[in-house]
């Protein structure tokens, strides 16, 4: 099915604009209004919508036949596109980017006023960071040896220290970040970002998702689904060694088949279209049979990393460290191309659940957490530290908003006499860096142990809130109507982190 | 600091509380504090305080603002004393002071006087449509179904021209879609063509009559179904374990179908089936996902809150489906929108909260089919148990989640088994005495103890003994090792209250893993090997009763009786997939007193509530927390058909409609509530309601589902073509108003259904454990599409295996659910992923292939024009025209005959109901 543009057909070639299908159409279309056209779908609730706050809710203008159209922002704002990196298992704030001394002063002492239980069971003694932290950049940040790449480009992250989650389990704190629910069935952020805004390119997916090399996160396609909202919106899954599913011509095929079959399918779907003319159900059908053959060329040339200068590989490390961090860093690569193609949203995954191989799957490390702590940071910070250089040297941070997060933290004792660190949902550490952002810039305080958020303590909705804001969009107003409720990434929760905006 | 306090102290005791007066006292304190939030102008949180009443009742939060006589009990008390930044009030401008806090609480205590509103009452009434009584309105002009009376009425009241009747072709094709989900065959189309030449009327109304009579009417009405409830095959979160058995739910949804169970049954028994012989019914209270015990971590609080979330999930399912009301918003407040109560919310609760999330054997009448298969199947374990009796002394058992061994019953007081393994795991041991006997003698409740030596403990006997007889199945069991010191492998014996006979005793090490999961790479490992039963005799000597090495080898001589055991352990897997077995649809527990939960959360309960429905729908049951779980449900069943709730019958003829006609009256059709769309023709859903619940047509059946859909379907409306008219279009964009059949594309189901039946490769086998696409997994690992397109996959699709949020790589794309939300209405999209999958993958390209043999096939010999037709006749139903013809041919002789059915099947034509 790999037609070239000059292979459309007239017909497709005209719908690929619905305006002027509109014209041809010879109907008189002027009542076929967009609010009727979504309450065929059950999209809208009562004509008279109410919210939680009082504010009126915003539901995107969705074009029937071109889901993907670009759509305005409900204000102004730089960041066009956002580049989400997620470590799923959950990273030791107190290991990475969150300095406590008094964890070298009580090391090895029972901590004062911590609970006696935490996820796994018995706590154990307060443990001093496994890495050193040294002064980086400029701002002096304080950063450990962990992460010695993402340290040195400190300048220009914005770190939030006093982050808290409702859950201290994996799949609800993974749902709870990436759809705003703890409980299955939500859509994710990417979605809603992808329903508000549609696509930037035509000729890809609006919304990628590029699972780590070992496999899904533990909430799986929840991370990157679109529950309620139409499927248009879902996340697309691909990485750099895996095309999307279905997207290669069958190897029984010839491309002469390929031809051939759109050639005849353009044929019937034009007789039977003669009978319902102005009918954009059909006419988005057929549109999206050209999409699909333009995503049979551009996919492949966007995961083509061949021709990428030695320099850029260097930078990534594709060619040097663990198999994992050579396949990671390939999908960086791919992630900055995406980015640069103009895709809404790239999800990029670092980590799988937990039955992945290599002895390690994600940040999970309740046990020898120097170990693997080590092994999951060797894979994920000189690629992705090389992936926002890259995107800032081409300019692309102007327009594009990175997101680099995980589910919760990690605690500051052991977990009861072992080697780990069990879950701590009270306090832990993300960071936001690119278009609207501050620079080399920390908000938020967790406790001298980095056990509870104490200053600027900012909820997870709160968090969401603010990358919608960044994305333009109003966390309280951008709704879906699905069984009864207004529907919102931030439910009726979440305040704007204002501090953080640049 | 002392100084201040006395201070204060002072002012109290400079008051006399005696004489507090509203007016001068109190009112002044409401108005400095509270109106500008809480006042005539503006009510915050759905709180004011200007009228006793108000405060009576409180706001959103559920809780009495007031009880007099009681300030401890009064939320006021608790905001304005409250340091929680969360609820403390005011929340601006610091606290009130101490003296204004005790004379308000003195004001309480002395019972809140307020003069001339003492006796007022806030009662709760609501305006809202569709929690009014059905009234039957009037059928308002002539046609010849009711239906088309009401729709004829408005369509000319508004100046829309109808369209005509569409071809037969349209016909047989739309009916044969909405009512089975497959499209109909050739030969029976042209049957129904020369039908409609004679009496066009007559053909239609046997063709609808044979199509509600066809089995395939319950698989696809039964998905409808499913999709509300988020009904599917794993738990979702976490591990997303696999719900073994839970499909006896699904099966039962289809008979309830196809046997046309009235919905008012159809309701009891999803509700209270346990106490009905139709206990798999229950599986509709468990069909949403949950986060199953051992993930939650172990923290108390997680613990709860878990728990919470179940039972939330059971509300979602009870409000979106049977109320059509979004129940989930009372968790943690009174109702924005809809008059429902925190109250509300967890009285309902109280209904279910002797429902588990896990499995059980369901209750089972005499004459249910899965039992009637089951006797037969016991009575062939029975034979091959005689014919070893005969030859054997004892002889072992393999049940798949445990094993049994069986010896001559004799009449004992203790009995001991010893171990040959070094590492022994068991989760539970039951005995029985004789074989008809099902009467656990091991159980500690019958007095029966148990003991070890501790020498076998492991880490510091974390896992006791006790456990092998507590009746708890799972990863709570005993662990025993060898003893190096002394040299000796683990035993366990156990002592009777009184001498008992024992012949059979059944061992396990997981039988949860067994009963509620499957297809797992760790499943049905035994942790024990070989082993000795000795029983202690009255007289106190021992006797060994078995052996289980001296039975192998005897089994290894004796081929006719290894034969016999093979044909139990046959027999057992059997039955575990057609008998009565523990399957997935919920298991029960003590119900615990329900408490409204403050804020939603379990940290917090408040006020005890009784087992009831919404209070504004008269929903006292009559039923207190003393009462079984069952009297509950059985009780709130009765409620929820009782004419006095009439959200049931409008929320249900509301669906049916929606999905003949696509869309619902009520297009929200999961929200009757102030949030949800008001209906299109109100007095029509009205009629179709009371038409449901109380039929006025002769031999009309109450509830009767088949004979609605019916109704529907035979009306002028229905019949109508899709094709658009300026002025419809104009008027009724959607047209909702139906002045033309609304063009819908199909779901996922119907095109990978229609496929394989035109291939000729659909296996119609009904019920049973799904297909599988999916691979066999560990715990904690993600499913994966392993093959989506072999010869076993051939079944309709409502059998596929429903993996929660996984996606199956091609009809996922199509708008099919995940199963995490309940879902009222699929959404429809296009994607250019659909056209991908529909264009490339591999079960599209066999099924293209297997549709092009078979054309060949039923063509003479070679005639490749022939099977062009017949393809086309295959897919859509209908011969090509000259056109189609030619490019078809022209195809088929260059590429092959399968590129030609590739196309069709990607066409419009096939993917949208005519």
């Amino acid at each position: 099915m790999s037609y070239q543009e000059e292979n459309i057909s007239p017909i497709g070639r005209s719908l690929l604009s619905r305006r002027s299908f509109m014209k041809q159409s010879g109907f008189s279309l002027g009542a076929l209004g967009l609010a009727q056209l979504l309450s065929s779908d059950g999209l809208l609730g009562a004509s008279d919508p109410q919210s939680f706050t009082g504010k009126s809710p915003i539901r995107p203008s969705i074009d029937s036949d071109n889901p993907y159209a670009t759509r305005d922002a409900h204000f102004e704002s730089p960041a066009k596109q956002v580049l989400v990196i997620y470590c799923p298992g959950a990273v030791s704030h107190v290991d990475t980017f969150d300095y406590k001394p008094d964890l070298a002063k009580y090391h090895g002492q029972k901590p004062p006023g911590l609970p006696a239980v935490t996820f796994e069971g018995p706590t154990g003694n307060i443990a001093k960071p496994f890495w050193d932290f040294k002064p980086r950049g400029q701002s002096g940040k304080m950063v450990s040896d962990l992460v010695p790449n993402l340290g040195a480009m400190s300048d220009d992250f914005c770190f939030l220290h006093a982050l808290n989650t409702q859950t201290s389990a994996h799949p609800q704190g993974e749902n709870f970040l990436n759809t705003g629910f703890t409980m299955e069935g939500f859509p994710s952020f990417g979605s809603w970002v992808t329903y508000a805004l549609g696509s930037e390119n035509e000729n890809l997916p609006a919304f990628v998702a590029i699972n780590d090399p070992r496999g899904l996160a533990r909430s799986g396609k929840n991370n990157f689904g679109s529950a309620f909202l139409p499927a248009a919106f879902q996340g697309t899954d691909f990485s750099a060694k895996q095309p999307p599913a279905n997207l290669k011509r069958p190897a029984s095929y010839s491309k002469q088949d390929d031809k051939t079959t759109i050639g005849l399918l353009q044929k019937l779907n034009g007789k039977h279209l003669e009978k319902y003319p102005g009918d954009a159900n059909l006419a988005a059908r057929i549109a999206s049979y050209e999409l699909a053959g333009k995503m049979q060329t551009s996919i492949p040339e966007v995961m083509d990393l061949s021709n990428e200068p030695q320099s850029i590989k260097k930078l990534y490390g594709l060619e040097s460290g663990s198999e994992l961090k050579k396949e990671y860093a390939k999908n960086c690569v791919l992630a900055r191309r995406l980015i640069e193609k103009g895709v809404r949203v790239v999800q990029l995954f670092n980590g799988s659940d937990s039955s992945g191989g290599n002895g390690i799957s994600n940040w999970d490390s309740h046990s020898n957490i120097h170990k693997t702590h080590a092994m999951q940071a060797e894979i994920m910070d000189q690629p992705t530290a090389a992936l926002i250089k890259d995107l800032k040297s081409r300019g692309l941070l102007e327009s594009t908003l990175i997101v680099w997060c995980t589910e919760f933290g990690r605690m500051p004792f052991l977990q009861g006499n072992g080697t780990g660190r069990d879950h701590n949902p009270d306090a832990f550490t993300c960071f936001l860096a690119g278009a609207g952002v501050k620079k080399g810039h920390s908000y938020g305080e967790s406790d001298n142990f980095g056990f509870k958020s104490v200053e600027g303590k900012s909820s997870i909705y709160d968090f969401n809130a603010t990358i919608l804001h960044l994305m333009g969009l109003d966390h309280e107003r951008l709704s879906f109507y699905h069984n009864g409720l207004e529907r919102r990434l931030t439910n009726v929760h979440g305040h704007v982190i204002k501090e953080v905006l640049s | 600091m002392h100084f201040i306090a006395l201070m204060f102290l002072c002012t109290f005791l400079s008051r006399t509380f005696a004489d507090i007066d509203y007016e001068s006292d109190i009112l002044p304190l409401f108005e400095d504090y509270c109106y500008d939030c809480h006042g005539p102008d503006k009510q915050k949180s759905g709180f004011r305080t200007d009228r006793r009443a108000h405060l009576l009742k409180g706001g959103d939060s559920g809780l009495a603002a007031l009880i007099p006589g009681d300030p401890s009990g009064s939320y006021l008390m608790e905001v304005i004393t409250s340091d929680d930044p969360e609820i403390s009030m005011p929340p601006k401008g610091g606290k009130l002071f101490e003296d204004e806090i005790e004379l308000l609480k003195e004001w309480v205590k002395q019972g809140a006087v307020w003069p001339g509103q003492m006796d007022d009452k806030i009662e709760e009434v609501t305006d809202h449509w569709a929690f009014q009584a059905i009234t039957r309105p009037e059928i308002p002009a002539k046609a010849k179904n009711p239906i088309d009376s009401f729709l004829n009425k408005r369509l000319e009241d508004l100046g829309i021209p109808k369209n005509k009747q569409a071809e037969p072709l349209a016909l047989i094709r739309r009916a044969s879609v909405v009512l089975t989900g497959l499209p109909p065959q050739p030969v029976r189309v042209n049957d129904f063509l020369a039908d409609y030449q004679k009496n066009p009327d007559h053909a239609f109304a046997s063709l609808v009559d044979e199509l509600l009579s066809s089995p395939h009417f319950g698989e696809r009405w039964a998905q409808h179904w499913l999709d509300v409830i988020r009904w599917a095959e794993t738990n979702g979160s976490e591990s997303n374990l696999y719900r073994k058995l839970a499909w006896v739910y699904r099966d039962y949804v289809i008979r309830a179908f196809n046997q046309d169970l009235p919905y008012d049954d159809f309701i009891r028994q999803q509700l209270a089936g346990d106490g009905m012989g139709v206990g798999e019914a229950l599986g509709f209270l468990v069909a949403g996902p949950h986060v199953p015990a051992a993930t939650v971590g172990q923290e108390p609080a997680a613990i709860r809150q878990a728990r919470a979330d179940r039972m939330d999930e059971i509300m979602q399912t009870v409000g979106a489906s049977m109320l059509g009301v979004t129940m989930s918003c009372a968790r943690c407040h009174n109702h924005k929108f809809d008059p429902i109560s925190i109250q509300d919310y967890y009285s309902m609760t109280a209904v279910f909260q002797d429902i588990e999330f896990g499995s059980r054997f369901p209750e089972f009448s005499k004459n249910h089919p899965r039992k009637t298969k089951a006797n037969k199947i016991w009575h062939e374990v029975a034979k091959n148990r005689n014919k070893i009796r005969n030859k054997a002394s004892a002889w072992e058992e393999d049940w798949g989640g445990y094993k049994e061994v069986h010896w001559k019953p004799l009449e004992v007081v203790g009995l001991k088994l010893n171990f040959s393994s070094g590492y022994v795991g068991l989760d539970e041991v039951e005995i029985f005495g004789l074989p008809s006997e099902d009467f656990n003698l091991a159980s500690a409740t019958n007095g029966t103890q148990v003991r070890t030596d501790l020498a076998f403990a492991q880490q510091g006997d974390r896992f006791p003994v006790s456990r092998v007889i507590d009746g708890k199945y799972g990863t709570q069991r005993w662990q025993a090792s060898y003893n190096k010191e002394k040299k000796q492998k683990p035993w366990i014996e156990f002592t009777f209250e009184k001498p008992v006979t024992v012949g059979r005793l059944r061992l396990s090490s997981n039988r949860e893993y067994y009963y509620e999961t499957d297809y797992l790479e760790q499943k049905n490992k035994f942790n024990f090997d070989e082993f000795l039963v000795n029983v202690k005799l009255s007289d106190g000597t021992w006797l060994e009763v078995a052996s289980i090495e001296k039975i192998r080898n005897l089994m290894k001589r004796e081929k006719s009786l290894s034969e016999a055991v093979g044909e139990i352990n046959h027999f057992a897997y059997k039955l575990s997939e057609e008998g009565p077995r523990p399957s997935f649809v919920g298991s029960f527990i003590e119900p615990i007193v329900t408490q409204v939960l403050h804020r939603g959360s379990p940290e917090n309960p408040r006020d005890v509530v009784l087992p009831g429905a919404p209070k504004i729908l008269s929903g006292v049951l009559g039923v207190d927390n003393d009462a079984s779980g069952r009297a509950r449900r059985a009780k709130f069943a009765e409620w929820m058909v009782d004419e006095k709730n009439p959200l049931t019958a409008r929320v249900m003829a509301n669906r049916i409609w929606q999905h003949v006609f696509g869309a619902g009256l009520v297009v929200t059709g999961g929200d009757f509530g102030r949030a949800g769309a008001p209906p299109s023709h109100p007095d029509l859903l009205d009629w179709i309601a009371a038409e449901f619940s109380t039929p006025s047509r002769p031999d009309g059946t109450p509830w009767s589902m088949k004979e609605l859909i019916r109704l529907f379907v035979l009306s002028d409306a229905f019949k109508r073509t899709n094709l658009p008219s300026e002025i419809g279009l104009q008027k009724d964009a959607t047209s909702s108003l139906l002045w033309r059949f609304p063009p819908r594309r199909v779901e996922a189901e119907v095109i990978r259904d229609g496929i394989l039946l035109a291939s000729g490769k659909l296996n119609r086998e009904m019920g049973g454990r799904s297909y599988r696409i999916h691979n066999v997994k560990k715990t904690y690992a993600q499913w994966e599409v392993t093959n989506n397109f072999g010869s076993e996959t051939f079944r309709r699709m409502i059998y596929q295996e429903r993996m929660r949020r996984v996606d199956d790589q091609i009809f996922t794309a199509f708008d099919f659910p995940d199963c995490g939300q309940v879902r009222a209405k699929r959404p429809v999209s296009t994607t250019p992923l659909q056209a991908l999958n529909l264009m490339n993958s591999p079960f599209v390209v066999t099924q293209s292939k297997y549709l092009a043999d078979r054309a060949m096939n039923d063509s003479e010999k070679g005639d490749l024009h022939a099977a062009i037709r017949r393809c086309f006749e295959l897919l859509l139903s209908r011969q090509p025209d000259k056109q189609e013809f030619t490019a078809a041919l022209k195809v088929s002789s260059m590429q092959g005959l399968e590129i030609v059915c590739r196309a069709l099947i990607n066409s419009n034509e096939f993917a949208y109901i005519p």
